[in-house]
Parts: structure tokens; sequence; C-alpha cells
């Protein structure tokens, strides 16, 4: 008997383990999906000013995780592509694409989560720390937020504490580097109701400020995707609509373009966008508008001299003198010829913008200090290069892996396109 | 000479585009040097010393002309000329890149030939694994991990910097040594990316021109396999490789920046984006046309050694 393992069965799998592992964390944030739209029904403005990204985050992933697998079975045609075996490309891209989709479902912990960093600091991978969870009048707020409460992770959140050791008699007594506390002792409680305690589980250990790294390597694998997807949807929109023009017009448009191509080219271009970066400020946008805007000269060339090959090419002088309009000239006789090299060239982009973003990060310059983002724990992690190696070894693998699969999937799909490079 | 000309009209252009972001972004440079209870006078004469409240089409006048006299002014943080701060840098940064270059180009050259004598062998599948893997690590990652083996775990070399603190007291052959142990991660951490591009480069190119026809061509009149590698298919397999090492020269040249950065060197790299962060306007322009210069050099080399290697391309050039 001959299995084969597709991809398809891969990726069935992966969302089935999540949604094993996280079934409570899916259920419950139906259910507030319920309460959610009750609420929009009897107290619209109260709804309204319960919409944030988090809540949002958590509905989206926990319907796309019953969605997706949904839509991918009955609509096996079009998923074609998932059907073929197993690599280690396909792999690292359905892991970072996984991650990319449920990192809410997939970590249940917010990246920037910090409480008692005397305790949670710099833990090795496989850790756990003791910690009590207070459920004290808990009761006495709406049954929607109890609800909110359990599903989206703040990043800070009162009722829990963690403890090297906790100690449970009459009260319950806490021990956070060898001095005790106690809990709440003045208010009589109900010891067994209102306090549960719990071990909170690092599966790869803690940074500086104890926040959980594997948290932060998912919500990063994020920040990765949607700047390189965003980027490169830039970059390919510049990118062909200039080579467009300059190898479709030709004459002085095109010598200019390609002269200020050459320039760009022809320029370092991380100087270009440090430059842009420390003078117009590093959010997010910028860095994405930055990064898209720096790839576009390859991508450019390419479009040109495919164009310009294209003009000359008979079928399409036939196409011109039948009348066939602009638009569909374009569309239905350039677009599909051109398609091949741009989406190889995007790919191979798409790894260079990962790379420039985790580089400027490294070098402060990211968006590190606002989300949670590879390079930069690559670089707070240096700081600590004697006692915790676990800070830079993980954001460091994901990094490799993401440019390695980058790097593999742009080789297949250009093989794909061009079977002559098969051998 | 028209490449040539079309290169430095380039230059020139990415000097302006350069200057026109200066100016129209956000903040005043002169700012730093003006403290809330500094006199108003004495502030204003501050200011109007750096030029920056003058109409923009003047300063632009200005800025070309001092260009092209090779005055690029003083800059802001050093207090000294921007072409002696330059020449304090370039120095480091043109060893060091060059060693790193040719380490590049020797180490993937040596394995491309090894790879090539057994296609599709053990040698060459293990490499050519291994070059996808280090095409696919970033720098930062390579010199940190390097520091964590070399210097925190065994101890062998030094984190960072160029040379020890007590260097002055060492005799001159202790001093080189020295230098040459600061030197030994940097160089590893620049060179392995370089060497895995060469390497993919160059061994496919081999292997393109060993599937021609007059490669066939020529065994088919009895020359052995090995005279064919020497005279015919390297020669066939450089040419290419050189333009590509043209422009990595040249970014090289422009400084190293995370390797430079990762291990505290003082190369042109880091002082661009330092002065580019303290918004020092005349060393940024300074360092911009510096390393365009370089770069411009670097791809002329190549055209030229490319023209020495195979003849007919001199008449394109000359034309």
């Amino acid at each position: 008997m001959n299995i084969r393992i597709t991809n398809r069965w891969l990726l069935y799998s992966l969302l089935l383990l999540i949604l094993i592992i996280r079934f409570g964390i899916v259920f419950n944030s139906f259910h507030l999906l319920f309460l959610f739209t009750k609420l929009i029904f009897s107290n619209y403005s109260v709804a309204l000013g319960q919409i944030d990204f988090g809540l949002f985050d958590y509905f989206l992933s926990s319907v796309l995780i019953i969605i997706l697998p949904a839509v991918i079975l009955f609509k096996r045609k079009s998923f074609s592509f998932l059907d073929s075996s197993v690599s280690f490309a396909s792999f690292s891209a359905m892991i970072l694409f996984i991650s990319f989709v449920f990192a809410p479902l997939i970590t249940n912990t917010n990246p920037e989560f910090q409480k008692n960093i005397s305790v949670t600091k710099l833990l090795p991978p496989l850790s756990s720390v003791n910690a009590v969870y207070s459920l004290k009048n808990l009761e006495k707020t709406a049954s929607y937020f109890i609800l909110k409460e359990k599903v989206v992770k703040n990043s800070y959140n009162d009722r829990l504490v963690f403890a090297d050791s906790i100690k449970k008699d009459s009260v319950i007594t806490y021990y956070q580097k060898g001095r005790p506390y106690l809990l709440s002792s003045s208010v009589p409680f109900n010891l067994e109701k209102d306090y549960v305690i719990t071990k909170k589980f690092f599966l790869l250990g803690t940074d500086e400020f104890g926040r959980d790294i594997f948290a932060r390597l998912v919500y990063g694998a994020r920040i990765s995707v949607s700047v390189g997807i965003l980027s490169i949807l830039l970059t390919f929109i510049l990118g062909s609509l200039l080579g467009f023009f300059a190898g479709y017009s030709g004459g002085i448009i095109d010598s200019f373009l390609s002269h200020i191509s050459e320039m760009f080219l022809s320029f370092p271009v991380i100087f270009l966008i440090i430059l842009i970066i420390a003078l117009f400020g590093n959010s997010i946008f910028s860095i994405i508008i930055v990064l898209g805007f720096s790839g576009w000269m390859s991508l450019f060339k390419i479009v040109r001299s495919e164009i310009i090959a294209l003009k000359g090419k008979d079928y399409f002088l036939t196409a011109k003198l039948l009348g066939v309009t602009n638009f569909n000239l374009i569309f239905s006789e350039m677009l599909p010829v051109i398609s091949a090299s741009v989406i190889v060239n995007l790919i191979f982009q798409f790894g260079n913008v990962i790379l420039a973003e985790s580089a400027l990060s490294y070098l402060g310059l990211g968006t590190g200090s606002i989300y949670p983002s590879w390079g930069s724990m690559i670089q707070s992690g240096q700081s600590y290069i004697t006692t915790a190696w676990w800070m830079i070894l993980f954001p460091g693998l994901a990094l490799f892996f993401t440019l390695f699969m980058t790097n593999s999937l742009g080789n297949i799909v250009k093989v794909m396109f061009n079977p002559r490079l098969k051998k | 000479m028209k490449r040539l000309l079309s290169s430095l009209i380039v230059l020139f252009l990415m000097v302006c585009f350069v200057f026109i972001l200066l100016r129209i972004s956000p903040g005043d440079p002169s700012l730093k040097f003006v403290s809330p209870e500094l006199n108003p006078v004495l502030a204003q004469k501050v200011k109007d010393s750096f030029g920056l409240n003058r109409p923009i089409p003047e300063q632009f006048v200005q800025f070309i002309s001092n260009i092209f006299s090779g005055n690029f002014g003083v800059s802001y943080d050093f207090r000294k000329p921007v072409t002696e701060v330059i020449s304090n840098h370039l120095p480091f940064t043109i060893i060091f890149s060059l060693i790193s270059f040719i380490i590049q180009l020797s180490v993937s050259y040596f394995l491309a030939i090894w790879s090539i004598k057994k296609m599709n062998g053990f040698v060459d599948r293990l490499l050519s694994k291994t070059s996808l893997v280090f095409y696919a690590l970033p720098s930062f990652v390579i010199g940190v991990f390097l520091i964590f083996i070399f210097s925190e775990k065994l101890h062998l070399l030094p984190a960072s910097g160029l040379s020890s603190y007590d260097v002055d007291s060492l005799s001159a052959g202790e001093r080189y040594a020295d230098y040459l142990l600061h030197m030994i991660l940097p160089v590893i951490t620049l060179s392995l990316g370089g060497i895995a591009v060469f390497y993919k480069y160059l061994r496919d190119n081999l292997d393109e021109i060993f599937n021609k026809m007059f490669i066939l061509n020529l065994s088919a009149f009895g020359l052995s396999p090995k005279e064919i590698t020497k005279k015919h298919v390297i020669p066939n397999a450089i040419s290419p490789l050189i333009s590509v090492a043209g422009v990595e020269l040249g970014v090289l040249f422009s400084g190293a920046l995370i390797t430079e950065v990762i291990f505290g060197l003082p190369g042109m790299g880091r002082l661009t984006v330092n002065a580019i962060l303290s918004r020092d306007y005349p060393l940024v322009v300074g360092c911009t046309f510096m390393s365009g210069l370089l770069i411009i050099i670097c791809n002329l080399i190549a055209d030229l050694l490319k023209a020495k290697i195979d003849k007919r391309l001199i008449r394109g050039m000359l034309n």
C-alpha cells in the first residue's frame, strides 16, 4: 500500500490539532459572538464601544477554523494545489500561514502580557510558573464581560499573580524571590471558590520582561507576513504599472524610467530605507510603504523587458490589428504572459521584504518597539546572550525557516512555470 | 564612456534626491544645538549658521556648487569637515570589505570547481543544500550565533570592537595579531552569505555551460575534460560573475551595516546610519556621495575586467 501524505491532510490535521487543544476557547468565543450579537440588538451603543481588534481577532479565527476546512473540503477543485506531497517548503509555508491566521488560538496568550517580572523573566524553555487566578467579584459583572475576559487575552490582567511557590492553608501565601506575600487576607473570602491555583506553562521560555516567547514568535509571524504581503502588493502595483508604461510607450518615458531604476539599483537600498524611516518615522505603515517602494526596480525591469518582447510578437500585433480594445489587450493578451515571471519575482521579493523588516527591527528602526518582531527579539536577546540563549535561537530559527521556505517556494514556482529548467 | 557619463548623472541625481528628502523631512537639526536658555539673538545666530532658513533654491545652488568643488561642509556631530570624517572611516571599510570580498570569491570559486568535478555527486549535493541554508540565514543571525559559540561558550575570540582595550601597550606584532583576532568573526559573518550567493551563481553557470553543444564538440575533438574545464568552461562562466561581483563589492564598500552593528566596528555603514539618525545633513550627503562613487568605480572596474576577458565587449562599450 502506498500512502502519500498530501498537503491537504497536513493542513486538516494541523487545524484539527488546534481545534482539539483550544476547543474551550473556540467554544467560548462562539458563545461570546452569540452574546455580542444579542448585545448589538439590545444595546447598540455599548456594543459599538466593545469592538476592538483583539475581540475581532478571536471571532475571526474561531469562525475561520470551522469554515476553512469546510471550504477546502467542498471546493476540492480550486484547492487542487494542496494535493501535492508534503515538502519542507510547503510545511513551513503552512505553519507560517496558520500562525498568521490563527495566532490568537495557537498561543492563547497576549504577546505583550507581563506580570510579576521578578518571577517570570528569562525563564528557560519548557518551564512553568505557579499562578493564582482570582475569580473574586467576577459574578457581579454581566455574563458578557465574564466571557470576554475568559476569551480575549489582554496585555494586563489584574486577577493573575505569578509566584515561585504558593502555600494554601487558611489564607493563600505566595512567594516571590523568597519574599512571602498574603493574598488579600483582610476581606473574608471563599478559598475554594474565589481562587484557582494553576500553572502557567512557557513552551519556549520568556524574555527579559517575562513575556512568552512562543506567543511573540507567533505574533511576530503575523507582523512579518503582513508587512511582506502589503509591501509586495505595493511593489507589484508600482513595478508592473511603471514597467508597463515604460515598455508599452517607449521613447522618452522609457529611458527616463530606466535611468531612475538604474539609479535606485546602484545605490545600497538599505541606506535609503533607513534614511526615509529616520526622517518620516517608523510606524508600520511607513515601513510597509518604504519597503514596497524600494523593491520596484527588479519587477520594473522584468515587466518592461517582457512587454517590449511581447510588442513585437505576431499574435499580439494580430490581436491589435483585429481591433481588440486596449483593456482586453492588457488583461487577456499581456497579463497571462508576464504573470509567470512576475509571480516568481514577487515570491523572492516577499523573502527580501521579510529579511529587510527583521533587519530594520534588529537595528531598532522597525516596528519592534510596538509589535513583537523577530528582528527586535534577536536584538534584545543579544544583551542576554550569556544567560538566555533561547531568546535568540527561536526567532533566529523562525526567520531562517521563513526565508528558506520563500526561496524554495520561489524555485519550485519558477520550475513550475518554466519546465525547461527541470532536468 | 557613455556608461561612465550616465553613472555620473545617476550619482548626481541620487545626491539631489537625498538633498530633497532631507529638506522636505520634518524636524530641524539645528534645534539640537540650541538650548531653551540661550539668548534668542544668539540662538538665531546659531540657526543662521546652519543656513537652513534660507530659501530652498538658494540652498540647492549652494549645495551643487559645493559638491562640484568637493566641499561637503562640516559635520554637525563630529565638528570636523565631512571629508575628514569620511577619510577616518573609509580605510577600515575598504580593508574589511576587500578581505571579505577576496574570501567570498576564492572560497566560492574553489567550492564550485570542487562540486562541478563530480556533478550531482555527494559533495555537489551537500554543498548545494548547504549554500541554500546559508543563503537563507540573515547575517545578524549568523553573527549572533558565532558570537554565542566562539565568544561566550568557547571563549576563543573577542565578541566586539576593533581591538582590545590594552592595544596601545602591545608590541607591533601582538597588535596586528590582536586586530586579526578581532576581525575573524566579522569577516566570517560578512562572507558566508556572499559565498553562498557566488557559489550558487558560479555552479549554475558552470553547469549550464557544460551542457552547451560546443563542449560536446570540443570533447569530440579529443580534448581532455581537464583542458576543456580550464580553457573553455571557466572563462565562459566567470564573465557574468564579474558584473555581479562588481555590484557586490560596491555595496560592501558602502558599508556592511549589519555586521558593523553586531560587532561594533567603525565602518562606513554605521557612520552613515548614525549620521542619518542624528540628522547630520552634510555627513549624510557626503556618505551618499562616497558610496555612490565607490559603487560606480567598482562597476567600472568590473566592466573593464569583462572587456579584458571578452574582447568583443570593447566595441559595444565605445559605442
